[in-house]
C-alpha cells in the first residue's frame, strides 16, 4: 500500500455489543429466571403487553438449553389479535426474547427445504471452491431476494476482496474489488464471527430504545445474539452513502475465524422472515463448511507435494558429497519447492545461484543482513519495504524466503521471487473520505467509486505451507550437514590413524630393517678384509653379491622412508628458480659420469616455480637422473630441458634420445616400485618417478610422460601458479 | 691421559662393528661399553654397579636413541639436566633419520647426531671422524676421567 489508511480505530471503540436499542423490526422483552421483566423495547404499547408476550413464551423457554448460543425459534404466540414469531436465547442469567409479526409456516415451501433441495446438490457438483462461491452468491441472492449478493473473503491484513458475486440489473458491480479493513471494525469482526447473521432492513430506521424495570440498566445488556440489535450508527450512515437501504450479512467462518462475509444489498429496505433468515444463515454455515473443507484437501494436497520436493531434494543431496552447493544443481526441485524463480545458497563468502536472481554481491549483503536477523526461516513478500538496498533487483527479488542452516556460519539458502505489478480495485479510495465533524465524530467515506491502486514492490506471498516445508527441508538440510560433517571427522580421524600408523611404520622400517642390513654390509666387508686374499675366488664374488644385495636393501629402505616423509611433511613454498636448480643439477650429473658424453640443452627461459624448494629438488634430480641413466647406452647422450605454459601453471620438460618405453605402460610408469627394465640393465630402486608425482600432486600440479622403445623419452610437469585460482585440492590423500 | 669414549650400544652385533669401527679408526682412547639406558645413567652419576668407579666425565658418549629400559632422548635429557655432566659432548649415534628424532636431539641439546651409514666402510669413517673430533681435537670441560681399562658389557 503505498498512501497509509485513513484511522478509523474510533469505530472499534464504539460498543456495538450494548446497544441499549434495536432495529423497529419487532419487540424484545428480557426477563430473569424467576419470569420477571427486568428490560423491554419502547415500541411496546406499555410494560404489561411486554410482560404478557413474555409470559406467554416462557413456557416454551424449556427447549432453549439444548439449542446453543444463538436464538432459537420457539414457534408463535397469539397476542390479542397478533400473532407473533418468537425466537429466544440467553444472555447470561437473562432470557432475551424477540417477537416478530409472526410468518406462516411453509412446509416444503419453507426456504430451507429449497436451500437443502435446490443447492445441496449443486455445491456437491461444483469442482472448485470458486465455483461453490459463485453458486454461494446466486442462491444467497435468491434465498434473501436482495439486490446484490457478495461474497469476499477477508486477507491477513483484514482487507476484503470479493470473490464472487450475484446482482440485479442497477446494481453497481463489485467484482474483484476490494473493500478497506477499516469497513469491518475489529469488534465487528469478532461479532460476525459469533452470531452468523445480521440483518439491517432499513438503513434510515429510528432505533427503538431499551427500558429496564427500576434499578436495571437496559444499557448493560449484551446484545451480541439478538436479531434485532440496533446497529452502530455509523454503520447506518455508511450504508445510506452506499445507497443500500438494506443489507444482511452472512459470516462464512472457518476454523473458527472469520474467513469472509456473504453480504446482501438492497436498494430499497427490505424484511426477512425469521425462516428467511435461517435458510440463509444455513446457506452460510454450509458454505463455511466447503470452504474448510476444500482448503484442507487443497492444503493438505500442497503439503504431500512438498514433502515430496522436499524428500527429492534430500535424497538428491544424501546422494552426492552432502555439500549444500549441491542444492542447485537441481534447480527445478529447487524452485518448485518454493514457487520461487530464483534461488542461491550462500555459504559465508560464497553464492551459488541458479534461475533468476540477484547479482552475487547483492545475494552476499541480502544474506548478511538476513543472517543478522538470527531467524532460522525468514521471509517477505516486500522486501524494499524492510531492506531498501533490495531496489535495484526488485523485478527479480521483490519477495524472499530464506532459511539459515548454521547458528555459527553464515549458511543460507535463499529463494526469489519476482516483483508482481498488481491492479488493485477498492470499491471507494481507501485513503479519502474520513471525515471528522465538529463534534469529533466520525462519518464514513462517501464514495464507493471503483478506485484501482497500483502496487509496486510486492511478490506474491509466501504461504504457510510453503514456509513450513522449508523449515521440514532446512531440519532435513541440517541433519545431511551434520552428518556430513561428522563423516568428514570420522575420515580426519581415519586418516590421523592410518598417518600414525604409516609413522611407526616408518621409524619401525628405519631402524629396525636398515640395521640388519648394515650388519650384514659390515660383516662381509670384514670377512672380505680379513679372510679375502684366503677365499677362493668364487667364494669373493659371492660375498661381493651378499654385499650388493645388502646395500641395495638398504638403499631401497632410504628411498621408501624418504617418499613416505615426502607425503608427510609441509609444502614450505616460495618462488624457485627452476634455471639456477636444473643447472646445478646438470653440472652434479656430469661431474660424477666424467667419462661419458653429454649433450646438454637447457632452455635459457625456465620459469620461475611456486615450490617447496626441497620437493622440486628431489623432483628435478629424479627426472634429471632417469634421464642420465636411460642414455646410457647412447655414445652421445642428448638431454633438452625447456619450459612448459599451460593454462593450469608453468613446470618444465625433460627429454631424452634414451632407451624410451612404450606408451601403453605410461600409466605404470608412476606407481611405486615400478619398473620397466630388467634390474641388471639399470640400476635404481623404482621410486623415482613415484617421487616425482607425489611431489607434483602434492603441490596441485599434474606431471605426464610420453616415450617410445629405442626412442627416448619425454616427462613434463607443471605446478599451479602462486596467483591465479583456489589452492590444489588435497588429492595427495588418495594415495596415502 | 686421554679419556674413555663412553658407547651405549644395546644391539650386539652394532656394538661389534662399532667398536671394530673404533678399533681400525686407531684412537688410543678406552672405550667403555655399556648396554642400556639405564646402566648408561649409572656410569655417568656413578650410581649402581659404577658407585665405586673414579671422578670424571667421559671424553664423549655415543650414545644409541632406541635402547631397552631409557632410552637415548632420556638419557641425553637426564645428562642435560645434571650440571656435573652439563657439558660432556653426547653423539646420538642411530639408525633413525626420523626429523622427529632429530629435532628432539636437538632441543635436547645433542652435540652431534649421525645416522650410521648402511655400508661398512662408510661406517667405518663416520665412526673414526666422530673418534677423531670428540676425543682428540675436541678440547673436553675440565674434570674430564682420566683413562681405565675397565669394560663393562
Amino acid at each position: 500500500m503505498n498512501a497509509p489508511l485513513p484511522d478509523l480505530s474510533q469505530c472499534a471503540q464504539e460498543p456495538i455489543r450494548v446497544p441499549g436499542a434495536i432495529q423497529p423490526l419487532g419487540w424484545m422483552s428480557v426477563i430473569d429466571g424467576n419470569g420477571q421483566l427486568v428490560a423491554w423495547s419502547a415500541n411496546w404499547p406499555d410494560r404489561d403487553r411486554a410482560a404478557l408476550a413474555a409470559g406467554l413464551a416462557r413456557g416454551a423457554l424449556d427447549r432453549l438449553d439444548s439449542t446453543g448460543e444463538g436464538p432459537a425459534a420457539l414457534g408463535h404466540i397469539e397476542l390479542g389479535d397478533q400473532a407473533l414469531d418468537v425466537l429466544a436465547h440467553r444472555s447470561g442469567d437473562l432470557y432475551v426474547l424477540e417477537f416478530e409479526p409472526h410468518v406462516r409456516e411453509a412446509g416444503i415451501q419453507a426456504p430451507i427445504y429449497s436451500l437443502a433441495r435446490h443447492f445441496l446438490p449443486q455445491m456437491q457438483r461444483a469442482e472448485s471452491l470458486q465455483d461453490i462461491l459463485e453458486l454461494a452468491a446466486v442462491e444467497m441472492k435468491r434465498l434473501s431476494g436482495f439486490g446484490r449478493t457478495l461474497v469476499y473473503r477477508f486477507d491477513d491484513e483484514g482487507h476484503g476482496e470479493v470473490l464472487a458475486e450475484a446482482a440485479d440489473r442497477g446494481y453497481e458491480s463489485y467484482a474483484d474489488h476490494r473493500f478497506p479493513a477499516a469497513d469491518v471494525p475489529t469488534q465487528a469482526r469478532e461479532l460476525y464471527r459469533v452470531n452468523h447473521i445480521r440483518l439491517i432492513a432499513d438503513a434510515t430506521y429510528e432505533p427503538v430504545p431499551l427500558l429496564g424495570a427500576p434499578g436495571w440498566d437496559p444499557s448493560s445488556l449484551d446484545l451480541t445474539y439478538s436479531t434485532l440489535r440496533s446497529v452502530s450508527p455509523v454503520h447506518l450512515e455508511y450504508m445510506r452513502n452506499m445507497g443500500t437501504l438494506a443489507s444482511m450479512s452472512v459470516s462464512i467462518v472457518v476454523r473458527n475465524k472469520l474467513w469472509g462475509l456473504i453480504s446482501c444489498h438492497n436498494h430499497e429496505p427490505m424484511r426477512l422472515p425469521y425462516q428467511a433468515r435461517a435458510a440463509c444463515e444455513h446457506l452460510g454455515r454450509l458454505l463455511s463448511l466447503q470452504v474448510a473443507a476444500k482448503e484442507d484437501n487443497a492444503e493438505v494436497a500442497t503439503r504431500l507435494d512438498l514433502r515430496h520436493l522436499t524428500l527429492q531434494i534430500v535424497s538428491h543431496l544424501a546422494d552426492s558429497d552432502g555439500t549444500l552447493q549441491r542444492l542447485v544443481a537441481e534447480p527445478a526441485l529447487l524452485l518448485r519447492m518454493a514457487r520461487a524463480s530464483g534461488a542461491a545458497v550462500v555459504l559465508n563468502e560464497q553464492c551459488w545461484t541458479c534461475g533468476e536472481t540477484p547479482e552475487p554481491s547483492q545475494i552476499a549483503a541480502l544474506a548478511k543482513w538476513i543472517a543478522g536477523r538470527n531467524q532460522d526461516v525468514w521471509s517477505t513478500d516486500r522486501l524494499v519495504e524492510e531492506y531498501p538496498a533490495a531496489a535495484p533487483f526488485v523485478a527479480r527479488g521483490a519477495g524472499v524466503l530464506a532459511l539459515s542452516i548454521s547458528q555459527v556460519h553464515q549458511h543460507l539458502v535463499l529463494w526469489f521471487r519476482p516483483e508482481l505489478v498488481e491492479t488493485i480495485r477498492w470499491a471507494g479510495d481507501p485513503r479519502k473520505e474520513v471525515d471528522v465533524d465538529v463534534g469529533g465524530r466520525i462519518h464514513p467515506r462517501r464514495s464507493f467509486a471503483s478506485w484501482q491502486e497500483r502496487v509496486r514492490g510486492r511478490s506474491a506471498p509466501w504461504t504457510s505451507s510453503e514456509v513450513a516445508a522449508t523449515e521440514e527441508l532446512r531440519h532435513a538440510l541440517i541433519g545431511i550437514v551434520l552428518r556430513r560433517a561428522e563423516e568428514l571427522a570420522e575420515v580426519a580421524t581415519e586418516l590421523g590413524r592410518v598417518n600414525k600408523e604409516l609413522e611407526a611404520f616408518s621409524y619401525t622400517v628405519s631402524h629396525d630393517l636398515r640395521a640388519p642390513m648394515r650388519h650384514i654390509a659390515g660383516y662381509v666387508d670384514l670377512v672380505q678384509d680379513m679372510e679375502g686374499k684366503t677365499l677362493s675366488e668364487r667364494s669373493n664374488r659371492y660375498l661381493a653379491h651378499v654385499k650388493e644385495a645388502a646395500a641395495y636393501a638398504g638403499h631401497l629402505v632410504d628411498a621408501l622412508l624418504d617418499f613416505s616423509r615426502m607425503g608427510r611433511a609441509a609444502l614450505k613454498r616460495k618462488p624457485v628458480n627452476s634455471l639456477l636448480l636444473v643447472q646445478e643439477l646438470v653440472a652434479e650429473f656430469t661431474r660424477q659420469e666424467p667419462t661419458r658424453n653429454f649433450e646438454w640443452d637447457i632452455s635459457h627461459d625456465l620459469p620461475m616455480l611456486w615450490a617447496d624448494p626441497f620437493l622440486l629438488q628431489v623432483a628435478l634430480r629424479n627426472l634429471l637422473a632417469n634421464a642420465v641413466k636411460y642414455t646410457r647406452t647412447r655414445d652421445v647422450a642428448r638431454i633438452r630441458v625447456t619450459a612448459v605454459t599451460t593454462a593450469d601453471g608453468d613446470g618444465l620438460k625433460v627429454a631424452d634420445n634414451g632407451v624410451g618405453f612404450q606408451q601403453k605402460y605410461v600409466s605404470k610408469l608412476f606407481g611405486v616400485f615400478q619398473r620397466l627394465h630388467q634390474a641388471e640393465d639399470f640400476e635404481g630402486t623404482g621410486i623415482g618417478l613415484a617421487s616425482v608425482r607425489r611431489i607434483v600432486e602434492r603441490h596441485g600440479g599434474v606431471v605426464w610422460a610420453q616415450g617410445e622403445p629405442d626412442q627416448g623419452a619425454e616427462f613434463g610437469f607443471t605446478l599451479p601458479r602462486a596467483d591465479v585460482g583456489p589452492q590444489p585440492r588435497p588429492r595427495q590423500v588418495k594415495d596415502q | 691421559m686421554l679419556k674413555p669414549i663412553l658407547l651405549v650400544e644395546d644391539d650386539k652385533r652394532d656394538l661389534e662393528l662399532t667398536l671394530v669401527a673404533l678399533e681400525r679408526s686407531q684412537l688410543a682412547n678406552e672405550v667403555i661399553v655399556v648396554r642400556d639406558g639405564a646402566q648408561a645413567l649409572d656410569y655417568l652419576l656413578r650410581e649402581g654397579d659404577f658407585r665405586g668407579r673414579d671422578e670424571g666425565n667421559p671424553a664423549v658418549v655415543l650414545l644409541d636413541l632406541k635402547l631397552p629400559k631409557v632410552n637415548g632422548l632420556e638419557v641425553l635429557q637426564k645428562v642435560r639436566a645434571t650440571p656435573a655432566l652439563r657439558s660432556t659432548p653426547v653423539v646420538m649415534l642411530t639408525s633413525s633419520q626420523e626429523e622427529s628424532d632429530v629435532v628432539r636431539s636437538y632441543e635436547l641439546g645433542v652435540n652431534a647426531y649421525v645416522v650410521k651409514p648402511v655400508e661398512f666402510k662408510q661406517f667405518v669413517g663416520a665412526i673414526a671422524d666422530l673418534g677423531v673430533f670428540w676425543a682428540v681435537l675436541n678440547e673436553p670441560p675440565p674434570g674430564s676421567l682420566k683413562a681405565s681399562s675397565r669394560r663393562y658389557e
